[in-house]
């Protein structure tokens, strides 16, 4: 036994060149396939941070048929004995009131529709990254009368700091027309665009008034964990969840992004479905062509008493060995470009993934678990590749095999 | 008496139809226990097909090989392995060592796929490597080997496990006369010490010089079978 594993090593180094080729064959499809698995984690990730923390939360309640109806007198009224039961739930680390309605906004230059959005300044700043937004002024401080908006729209309207706005919005319970007087406090910029140029936001007391109600249309959720959007097992779901409430997380208020990151488990299982047929066929051509060149080898070993399937796991034991470097070099190598990604990340400011535009770099992730998943599995691949040509050589004739020397 | 070998009607073709070779017709032979009988003919004659079928490297189109009384026809593959690896040495022309493996190496395979434990294994190498006066190369792999060294460690493979026979195919083809002579010396030798049977398929002048019997073959017919005396 140990003369087969020696003779396997020394084997797969008699043709240098081409076990070095088939190597970096190998080793390239493997890293492609770790760097994408990263990439893929990572943008994931990214994207979900994007779309959750920039204002939308990592779920959102709403008034049974709000989201529906779009109508602002569906609201939910009983708001305060609602924040105490989310203070209560052990998940939900902070969570944020809002109200929200389609208005006319006009500057002395210009108007345009937007929606308007009323928000508690202080916990609005522990769900959404309104505050770090700013670029100019300064964020809402419940002062009377302050308006932030995005950097598009201020363009649009021609307005800076300090310049005049007003709302016009029809109200709740009558659908009476209110107008409001404000003056520019802030002027934010986030990745989205629109969110920069069709929202405009003011605190949620005046909001309530000029709409007209004493509730909310919207309480945004911010979890300890975001995967705890996803687990819908947890109490919270049932309880936030009756013929008053609707409680939904991202996934659901999202589902073009969460549909988006399902279909991204499917790429990685194609490219690495692709990448696996490539390896195939690369080594099943190179361990061929090892194997036409030693025809006349097989001869004498099965000649001298080689057992065909002691041929067999010969061939094989080659494989696992090229597997084997091969992993070494595809992981060291993948390792390394993935670590390098995951610490600079790869830029995409701007660029728009299935409606979420990317503000930061996108980070690589790094998961030791899949790696080692992956690894395996082209290892195995490998090995398997190998059993149709060591069938082959295990099935040779002596005599024919001694005959067809190269 | 009991035959080491016995063929009846031993037949090989190769091809279909309009181009079918007969390259064996109706061999029938028996090759007794310590004999050195060289099969002799022209090129084509069927001298190498006759030894891949006694030594079971090849299936005949018709007919039966018994070797120490057993039908090899019948033997599965593995079986039939096995029977190569304990009752039969093979030597050929030339380039029969593998490679990868040092003299030492190759001589110790056999004995690695019998399973014979490593002591024993160390001391029947250096024990061979000295009949074939190897000592001192066994460490070397068969590129750093003469033509001549390299047969001597494949008549070392073949004999190190000390099988009943040992088919020999043109084994000083490639070899200049002066080794040529040594190595069938040592193998007159080892037939006469240890009663080994040699069978040798070859056109070459020193090995029928010294055969005992000579068989003769004519578009794989045996037209002569001549028995020499000692």
């Amino acid at each position: 036994m140990h003369l087969n594993f020696s003779l396997a090593q020394r084997n797969i180094f008699r043709n240098t060149r081409r076990t070095a080729l088939t190597i970096c064959l190998i080793a390239s499809g493997l890293a492609a396939l770790l760097f994408t698995d990263a990439f893929i984690r990572g943008m994931s990730v990214s994207m979900i941070k994007t779309s959750t923390e920039t204002f939308l939360g990592d779920a959102q309640i709403h008034h049974q048929g709000f989201r529906e109806a779009n109508d602002i007198d569906v609201y939910l009224k009983k708001n305060l004995q609602l924040y105490k039961q989310l203070e209560n739930i052990e998940q939900i680390k902070n969570y944020a009131p809002r109200v929200m309605a389609g208005a006319m906004l006009s500057s002395s230059e210009n108007v345009t529709s937007v929606i308007v959005y009323g928000v508690d300044a202080q916990k609005e700043s522990q769900v959404s990254q309104l505050k770090q937004a700013m670029i100019k002024g300064s964020y809402l401080a419940d002062k009377k009368a302050e308006i932030i908006i995005g950097d598009d729209l201020a363009d649009l309207l021609e307005v800076d700091l300090g310049d005049r706005l007003v709302i016009t919005v029809s109200q709740a319970q009558g659908g009476d027309l209110s107008q409001e007087l404000f003056r520019v406090s802030g002027i934010y910029h986030f990745a989205d665009r629109f969110m920069n140029k069709g929202l405009a936001v003011i605190n949620l007391m005046q909001g309530q008034k000029l709409l007209n109600i004493n509730g909310v249309h919207e309480i945004a959720l911010r979890f300890n964990h975001v995967q705890q959007a996803s687990d819908f097992s947890l109490k919270l779901w049932a309880d936030l969840n009756n013929t008053e409430l609707e409680t939904l997380s991202w996934r659901q208020l999202v589902p073009q992004l969460s549909s988006m990151l399902d279909m991204s488990q499917y790429s990685t299982l194609i490219v690495s479905i692709i990448m696996s047929v490539l390896v195939a066929l690369g080594l099943i051509n190179s361990m061929f062509m090892s194997i036409y060149e030693r025809h006349y080898e097989f001869g004498i070993l099965l000649a001298v008493g080689t057992r065909p399937r002691q041929l067999f796991w010969l061939i094989l034991l080659e494989g696992f060995y090229i597997g084997l470097l091969s992993v070494v070099a595809g992981v060291l190598f993948g390792g390394l470009i993935s670590y390098w990604k995951s610490v600079t990340g790869i830029d995409y400011s701007g660029t728009e993934f299935s409606g979420i535009s990317m503000s930061d770099p996108i980070y690589l992730i790094i998961d030791i678990l899949e790696f080692v998943k992956i690894s395996g599995f082209i290892l195995m691949i490998t090995v398997l590749s190998c059993v149709y040509p060591a069938f082959h050589a295990a099935r040779l004739l002596p005599s024919i095999a001694m005959r067809k020397a190269l | 008496m009991s035959h080491v070998i016995e063929t009846k009607n031993l037949c090989r073709s190769f091809g279909k139809g309009e181009i079918l070779v007969k390259a064996l017709d109706n061999a029938n032979l028996t090759i007794d226990k310590g004999e050195f009988t060289a099969i002799i003919g022209p090129s084509g004659s069927g001298k190498s097909t006759l030894l891949q079928l006694i030594g079971g490297l090849d299936e005949p189109t018709s007919g039966e090989v018994f070797l120490d009384n057993k039908n090899i026809s019948l033997m599965s593959g593995a079986e039939l392995s096995d029977f190569r690896r304990d009752h039969i040495g093979f030597i050929f022309q030339a380039y029969n060592l593998i490679p990868v493996l040092s003299a030492e190496e190759n001589i110790e395979y056999i004995m690695l796929l019998q399973k014979v434990p490593v002591e024993e294994r160390s001391k029947r190498v250096k024990e061979i490597l000295q009949a074939v006066g190897l000592q001192g190369k066994e460490g070397r792999r068969p590129a750093q080997l003469s033509g001549g060294q390299q047969q001597r460690v494949a008549v070392a493979r073949a004999m190190v496990s000390k099988p009943s026979l040992i088919l020999a195919d043109e084994p000083t083809a490639n070899l200049d006369s002066h080794t040529g002579a040594a190595l069938l010396d040592m193998m007159k030798e080892l037939n006469e010490k240890h009663n080994m049977t040699f069978v040798f398929s070859t056109h070459d002048p020193m090995i029928m010089q010294r055969a005992k019997r000579i068989i003769k073959l004519h578009d794989g017919r045996i037209v002569d079978d001549e028995r020499r005396s000692a």
